[in-house]
């Protein structure tokens, strides 16, 4: 036996050797394969991106999307609280007697002022704008008045005639509130 | 996999200008814009901003404002009156509970405005359990208006409260205001209305069976 015949006769005994191989890489491997797309089958978006949310990533973020991300979070929790927070709008929630229901009553406001060349009636009602509800003047007197639908709730209100001076209502009940040092009206309808 | 992390930062980006637009679309109260100085309208606008963060009505604010807006007050008593008006609600809050309307929350602050304690709100909370309470407290506060003395009012609203519908608020309140036209004076005249409704409260318990409700308010 030659030198050469030696170490061919170990190089195949060290092939011969059986290979071991680590007992759980079957398991591992099959797992992979099922992860995997079939050929010429298509894999349900949902079972694609379970399989995605299962498996562990490495996510490589800046500076920038890392502030993407807690700006994000941030968001959803601010949206999240305004969700949750109460309207602010004047909305009627019950019924009641006068008004009846949350549905809107027309009120009528009347003002007799015979000199006046203009009148408008400003509230709560109308964000207090005054060029939004003018009066109407009846023919041949000095009635001046408008209707108004209004939800329950309660409304101030003040006259202005001539877009200078400011009026109650003489019919009404008078605001408790007066800070402008102009007082005002108040209107209650029942039903919130 | 880089691709899909890519996606994710993406998404969460357009998350956040999704979430963020439409509050810095609601970050300014439209309605103040142009009616209020630029410096007033920022401080009223912090209160309205308060106001919504623990959940009282904003309408009431904003109006009171626009109201003093309209009359050309300076921007000093504009805030004033805004924080002012914020702090009855959020009394008339405590007092009515989480539940209350803001219909309700702005007649309690009137309430509280005419001289109403928070235990009278809380009070006319117990009397009338889940009635809506908005025209019981501006009765008071319209009696209050009219002359009546703070403690009488309060008493005769508190009496009404456990049998007396809206509308049997409204009569009480209008009863009393003609009585002031025709020369009563306001306790006369509240005491006059008040024993009839007490007379017709009693009359009524006994055509029932039913214990009529105290007329003093709690000390």
């Amino acid at each position: 036996m030659t030198e050469q015949d030696d170490i061919i006769q170990r190089v195949a005994h060290t092939l011969k050797e059986p290979v071991r191989v680590d007992p759980g890489i079957v398991s591992r491997v099959m797992a992979e394969i099922d992860d995997l797309p079939a050929p010429g089958r298509a894999v349900p978006v949902s079972r694609s991106v379970f399989a995605w949310l299962r498996r562990r990533h490495t996510i490589r973020l800046s500076p920038l999307g890392g502030l993407t991300v807690a700006a994000a979070v941030a968001a959803a929790v601010l949206l999240g609280s305004r969700l949750l927070a109460p309207s602010g709008a004047l909305l009627p929630s019950e019924t009641g007697t006068l008004g009846a229901s949350a549905e809107p009553t027309v009120i009528q406001f009347v003002l007799v002022a015979p000199g006046a060349a203009s009148v408008v009636v400003v509230g709560d009602f109308n964000d207090w704008n005054v060029s939004t509800t003018p009066l109407a003047r009846s023919e041949g007197d000095g009635v001046w008045s408008v209707t108004v639908p209004l939800s329950p709730g309660r409304y101030r209100y003040s006259f202005l005639v001539d877009g200078t001076t400011w009026l109650k209502d003489p019919h009404a009940a008078s605001a408790i509130e007066d800070e402008f040092g102009r007082p005002n009206s108040v209107l209650t309808i029942g039903g919130a | 996999m880089k691709t899909r992390a890519r996606f994710v930062v993406a998404l969460l980006g357009l998350s956040t200008l999704h979430a963020i637009a439409p509050s810095v679309a609601n970050a300014q109260e439209p309605r103040l814009v142009g009616r209020i100085s630029d410096p007033a309208r920022t401080r009223v606008q912090s209160i309205v901003d308060s106001a919504l963060a623990v959940g009282l009505p904003i309408e009431p604010i904003v109006d009171r404002a626009l109201e003093g807006a309209a009359k050309g007050a300076p921007g000093d008593l504009i805030v004033s009156a805004v924080r002012r008006l914020w702090g009855e609600l959020r009394i008339a809050r405590e007092a009515f509970g989480d539940g209350a309307s803001p219909g309700e929350l702005s007649a309690g602050a009137s309430a509280l405005r005419a001289g109403a304690s928070s235990a009278d709100l809380a009070e006319l909370r117990a009397r009338r359990p889940g009635q809506p309470l908005t025209v019981a407290a501006a009765v008071l506060a319209d009696l209050v208006a009219v002359g009546v003395p703070t403690d009488t009012a309060i008493t005769a609203v508190l009496a009404l409260a456990a049998g007396a519908g809206d509308s049997e608020y409204i009569a009480f309140r209008r009863n009393v205001e003609r009585d002031i036209a025709l020369g009563a004076s306001p306790s006369a005249a509240l005491g006059v209305r008040l024993g009839a409704a007490a007379a017709a409260e009693t009359f009524d318990a006994a055509s029932t069976g039913r214990t009529p409700q105290p007329t003093k308010r709690k000390p």
